[in-house]
């Protein structure tokens, strides 16, 4: 490349006042390869860039170095200009003269020399540059959505409705997630489900949505826009199209002792079941480790009730495979299990709270199943131990949560508002009661919810404590909370018939799994990592694959959802048009060359490097060499570094241009 | 030991499990023995054992010629086998596609044979005879380089101007490597080319940063390269620093164990240094 | 040495250092410097190249060779690798690659790594300055200058 054109600027007076413009430009003229220099005192202005496409068309330059500020600044303006001049925009190259010289040096002999020296390495680059097209990628017009809670049905519903088809991906038999089970919510209390079921019922029925419940993710494999994702759904042992959902088998089954998982073990129910009443799809399933049929052989009661004939025992688990374009992660969260470690050392506490061992020592999800009307005891509070209506209860906040020494560090977020939602729904049922809250702080921001607390305090009269709880035993069949006022600055103990721990949010169980075959990054807790926590909140850092609700990090409804239809807007956005459009800045390797030794696919962070097969003109395996996924490179060069035969290189930043650049400054 | 690794030899190539054996060979009147191809197993009796089996043997695994003679057998030491740990983690060989027999070792007549610790091969799928290995500590491993590095800087680049200054660039060093298998060496490449492959003192000493980093944590410390230097450079302490800065940093020495992830390529969120800032 | 950084019009011995950063910690560490106006010496030159992972060994025997006296070597934070763990691949590296040098003798003294983020101008400034004065101090590199001037053996 021989007819480089230098565009020196000037900035007003940013550039000019320590640099010697037009000194630059005179030696920038003698520069091997470049045949004309000009300045401009604005080359960003219209009549900048004006002079730049005049000049590549009249000097009909094969390369541009302008000589300005950051290329993080300006490099596509200026790469788009040179398009309009019809010269291939990756072959314009910067100078950054401004921030890393004029700027920074105020001895202006030695910041000219400087502004030569890197425009001189500019155009020793800029003379191996080559010009590049931007990666078409063909994009299926198909959205794989995962966890079929708020967030997960508000993006399918979303999508849905924009006409783009979702697979929508649940583990569970219903879709719904916690919030189904939520009996009513703050800031507003109305009731969780009369705003959820209408939803779910919308997902069933929407002709863009296909639904698998008791389904997994088994296999991703390909990359953005052509995903090929394989989907294990579990026997169910129900033929779903013949079931009318009658319930004939539920009331007839004879094992009934399974703790419900819907109630988190408060009420029980059968091997053939729905979770819930309003569960979508309105159709049962059989637990296979509670049935006696298929346990121990004997039974089949429901075969003989079902008049559809809809009952399968030999029902099988199915693969299903879709092809996908874009992936939305929606696996929300789980409480942590008060009192058990979790064998990776994160939590290792609250033994001293009694979980598991006093019966009347509950979770927060436990207590919305006893206030909510479709709860095992039909939204009268009675304390699990013997029925009895609490008089006295206890909430403690943070169990789990802000807590580095046997916790984990970060706020769950929505346990303040949980809390102060709980002390109320207790006061509208139990007008008599008292409710205590032990809080480390109150943490209520949001429309409306400080606001809420208030009246909690205010009008429903619940007693708030600062202070945290250190023991909890068991008396005469109460529960004696110890703790500490730290306001008061004393010790204080509560005789309490029910004590509610809000414990903390974390991930759902098998995210990292998950994660790792989407190729997202997830934090030491295992909550999902966004590509950019305040620009790119949704996006992940694997192309094509976007986050929202409470996988991401602890998150009530409003935002789950806010997420949720922001992650919709971004798949919509990415199929807007029919290919995608991927910088062409990436990798590729020299087949003939390379050794096959996968350095560089052990380094790819993502996974873009895959084996491929040489084969001779018989069919032959002759050696397995290295190949990039142009789908999913994102151009960083790890694998050039780590590559000992120099077989794979970086398009935009290739061996020859860094090389030249180096020995520019010789 | 002769017998039963003849009779081995012999009998892998009698029932066809292998068609080519790669063994040591000795002529009359050569002093070191040869890497002999044997493919008739009424051939065994050119296979030696003795004091002088130094080679590493492992290189000839890899040569196009030799893979066109069919499934091989492999005689190693327990030092040389470590070679053939790294090439299957590297991709380069499959495992079950060759037969090792390994023979144990009491040390040949070379000074590291004083601090091996892996005088009973590990890893064969046939091993002759019988040899402990004791553990030798890191600092009797290390004893030599541990002494080079005590004399101050300058001299230790007076020394390698002086070794290196000797190099013909001849590549012994590397056509030797059993560890050294590229399809085009990167000393091969132009445009550009990496590094300066003329045999000026600039283009030994960036032939010499690049071998021995290219072997950092794989080298398995087998000396095959010092050994055939014609000019007698000690390419071991080179080797031997990246071999002991992984070992010391990752706890990683190569070629022990099948399932250890390599150095390079892999990384932990805990790995520590002191100089960064 | 033709280069601006090592033939100062006064005669005095300018270190002349070569950066290779990464595009999205470091080169932005720098426009923030420049943003904020801090004044560092002029003899660093700059390489931009979008990771650390990218960062070959070679170049900075490369750098070497083309008469550099010092070299820097910066990217992102551990965690915050715009491409996740290019760093981290170049931090084992660099752990390996240095020892390698001070077996050779090469004076690692002159030889920089360093993690600098997009927000912190204000480090890449007392960075650049304080390289620039121990490198002025250890004098130029003339043992490397050496061996690349010595002609064919
Ligand atoms: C006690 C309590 C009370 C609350 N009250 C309120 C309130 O009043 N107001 C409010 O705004 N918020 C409240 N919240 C918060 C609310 O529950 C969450 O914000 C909301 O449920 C998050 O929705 P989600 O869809 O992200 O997650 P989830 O509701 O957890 O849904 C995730 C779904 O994904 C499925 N899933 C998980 N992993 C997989 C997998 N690998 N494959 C397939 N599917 C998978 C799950 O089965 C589940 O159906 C409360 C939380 C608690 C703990
Ligand atoms: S440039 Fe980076 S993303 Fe692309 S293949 Fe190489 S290591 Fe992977
Ligand atoms: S690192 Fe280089 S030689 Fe090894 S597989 Fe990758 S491209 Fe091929
Ligand atoms: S064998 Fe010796 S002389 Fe030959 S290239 Fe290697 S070090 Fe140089
Ligand atoms: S000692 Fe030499 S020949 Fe043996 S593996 Fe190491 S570098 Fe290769």
């Amino acid at each position: 490349m021989a007819r480089i054109g230098v565009f020196t600027c000037w900035c007003g007076e940013n550039i000019a006042r320590n640099v010697d413009v037009q000194s630059v430009a005179e030696q920038a003229a003698q520069l091997p390869g470049v045949r004309c220099s000009q300045t401009h005192k604005y080359m960003c202005s219209d009549p900048g860039q004006k002079l730049i496409r005049d000049t590549i068309a009249a000097e009909r330059l094969d390369g541009v170095v302008i000589a300005s500020c950051s290329p993080h600044m300006h490099l596509k303006t200026f790469r788009k200009a040179a398009e309009h001049a019809d010269l291939n925009p990756y072959l314009v190259e910067m100078a950054n003269v401004r921030e890393q010289c004029s700027w920074v040096h105020s001895q202006r002999s030695r910041a000219t020399a400087k502004a030569v020296d890197l425009i001189r390495v500019a155009v020793a680059k800029v003379r191996h540059n080559r010009a590049l097209e931007p990666i078409q990628v063909p994009v299926t017009r198909k959205v794989l959505v995962v966890g079929g809670g708020v967030a997960g049905i508000q993006a399918a519903l979303d999508i849905a409705d924009s006409g783009v088809p979702v697979v929508l991906v649940e583990r569970e038999p219903s879709i719904g997630g916690k919030m189904a089970g939520l009996s009513e919510t703050f800031p507003t209390l109305d009731c969780s489900q009369c705003i959820l079921t209408p939803r779910m019922v919308e997902v069933a029925q929407h002709p863009n949505i296909t639904l698998h419940t008791c389904s997994e993710v088994e296999q991703v494999e390909g990359y953005v826009g052509n995903f090929r994702v394989t989907i294990r759904k579990q026997a169910r042992y129900i033929d779903v199209d013949k079931c009318t959902g009658c319930g004939q088998c539920w009331n007839a089954c004879p094992s009934k002792k399974t703790p419900s998982e819907f109630d988190y073990g408060l009420g029980k129910r059968t091997a053939i079941y729905t979770p819930f009443p309003q569960a979508v799809p309105a159709r049962p399933v059989i637990d296979r480790d509670a049935c006696l049929r298929l346990t121990k052989g004997r039974c089949g009661i429901c075969v003989k009730k079902c008049q559809a004939d809809a009952i399968r025992f030999d029902d099988q688990d199915e693969l299903v495979s879709e092809d996908i374009g874009a992936i939305i992660v929606a696996t929300g969260y789980q409480l942590y299990e008060i009192g058990k470690p979790d064998g990776q050392g994160r939590v290792t506490g609250y033994g001293e709270y009694g979980y598991g061992r006093y019966p009347d020592v509950i979770s927060s999800l436990q207590f919305e199943r006893l206030v909510s009307a479709s709860g095992p005891t039909g939204g009268e509070i009675r304390r699990p131990s013997d029925g009895a209506v609490p008089k006295t209860v206890v909430f403690i906040s943070c169990v789990g949560s802000r807590d580095n020494a046997k916790g984990l560090s970060y706020c769950s977020k929505i346990c303040c508002m949980v809390n102060a939602k709980h002390t109320m729904l207790y006061k509208h049922k139990v007008h008599d009661g008292q409710a205590h809250v032990f809080y480390m702080d109150i943490r209520a921001g949001g429309k409306n919810y400080d606001e809420f607390v208030r009246r909690a305090i205010e009008q429903d009269g619940a007693h708030y404590h600062r202070g945290r709880v250190s023991k909890i035993t068991q008396e005469d069949g109460r529960l004696i909370v110890r703790g500490v006022d730290t306001l008061a600055g004393e010790p204080l103990t509560i005789a309490a018939d029910l004590v509610v721990l809000a414990a903390a949010m974390r991930p759902a169980t098998g995210v990292e799994d998950l994660a790792q075959k989407v190729n997202v990054g997830y934090d030491e807790f295992g909550f999902l990592c966004e590509s950019h926590p305040k620009l790119r909140p949704v996006e992940t850092n694997a192309a094509g694959v976007f986050v929202c609700g409470a996988c991401h990090g602890p998150k009530d409804i409003p935002e789950s959802v806010t997420q949720a239809s922001a992650a919709a807007a971004k798949v919509l956005l990415m199929f807007s048009r029919d290919r995608l459009y991927r910088e062409p800045e990436i990798a590729h390797v020299q087949e003939s060359a390379c050794a096959g030794c996968f350095a560089c696919r052990r380094s790819c962070p993502y996974h873009a490097i895959d084996p491929a097969e040489i084969r001779d003109r018989q069919g032959q395996l002759v050696r397995r060499v290295a190949r990039v996924n142009p789908g999913l490179c994102m151009g960083c060069g790890t694998c050039v570094a780590l590559c000992v035969s120099k077989s794979v290189d970086l398009e935009g930043f290739s061996e020859e241009q860094v090389y030249a650049m180096v020995e520019s400054l010789r | 030991m002769l017998q039963p690794l003849r009779e081995t030899c012999r009998r892998l190539l009698d029932d066809g499990t292998v068609q080519v054996v790669i063994g040591y060979g000795q002529a009359m009147r050569a002093v070191e023995p040869y890497p002999v191809f044997i493919t008739d197993p009424n051939d065994v009796g050119q296979l030696v054992w003795n004091e002088q089996c130094r080679t590493n043997l492992v290189k000839y695994l890899l040569r196009q010629e030799i893979r066109a003679l069919g499934k091989p057998a492999i005689v190693v030491k327990g030092c040389d086998e470590r070679a053939l740990v790294v090439l299957e983690q590297e991709s380069q060989i499959e495992r079950s596609e060759i037969v090792v027999i390994g023979v144990a070792c009491d040390g040949m007549a070379e000074a590291r044979c004083e601090v091996c610790d892996a005088h009973q091969p590990r890893f064969a799928d046939h091993t002759i005879g019988h040899a402990t290995n004791k553990e030798q500590s890191a600092e009797r491993r290390y004893a030599h380089l541990a002494e080079f590095q005590e004399r101050p800087i300058a001299d230790r680049m007076d020394y390698w101007k002086a070794e290196l200054e000797r190099c013909v660039k001849c590549y012994a060093c590397r056509q030797s490597c059993p560890l050294c298998y590229c399809q085009r060496c990167i000393v091969e490449k132009n445009r550009p080319a990496v590094l300066d492959t003329s045999p000026t003192l600039k283009g030994n000493f960036a032939w010499h940063i690049v071998r021995a980093f290219h072997l950092a944590g794989r080298c398995v410390g087998c000396d095959q390269c010092s050994r055939v230097c014609p000019e007698g450079i000690d390419l071991r302490l080179l080797n031997q620093s990246m071999a002991r800065a992984s070992e010391a940093s990752f706890g990683h020495r190569s070629g022990t164990d099948p399932q250890a992830e390599l150095v390079l390529g892999n990384f932990s969120k805990q790995d520590q240094e002191q100089f960064i800032r | 040495m033709n280069t601006a950084a090592s033939d100062p019009a006064n005669g005095e011995f300018e270190p002349k250092i070569v950066a290779y950063v990464c595009n999205w910690c470091t080169y932005l560490g720098a426009d923030l410097a420049g943003t904020n106006r801090l004044e560092y010496p002029a003899n660093v030159r700059i390489i931009r190249l979008p990771c650390t992972g990218r960062i070959d060994f070679n170049l900075i025997v490369k750098a070497f060779e083309i008469g550099a006296d010092a070299v820097l070597v910066s990217g992102c934070h551990p965690g915050d690798c715009h491409y996740t763990s290019g760093n981290y691949h170049a931090r084992r590296r660099w752990m390996l690659f240095r020892e390698l040098l001070a077996t050779l003798g090469i004076e690692t003294e002159r030889v920089h790594f360093t993690w600098i983020s997009a927000a912190e101008g204000k480090k890449f400034q007392q960075l650049i300055s304080e390289i620039t004065s121990t490198t002025r101090d250890l004098g130029p590199y003339h043992a490397y200058r050496e061996i690349c001037e010595t002609c064919e053996v």
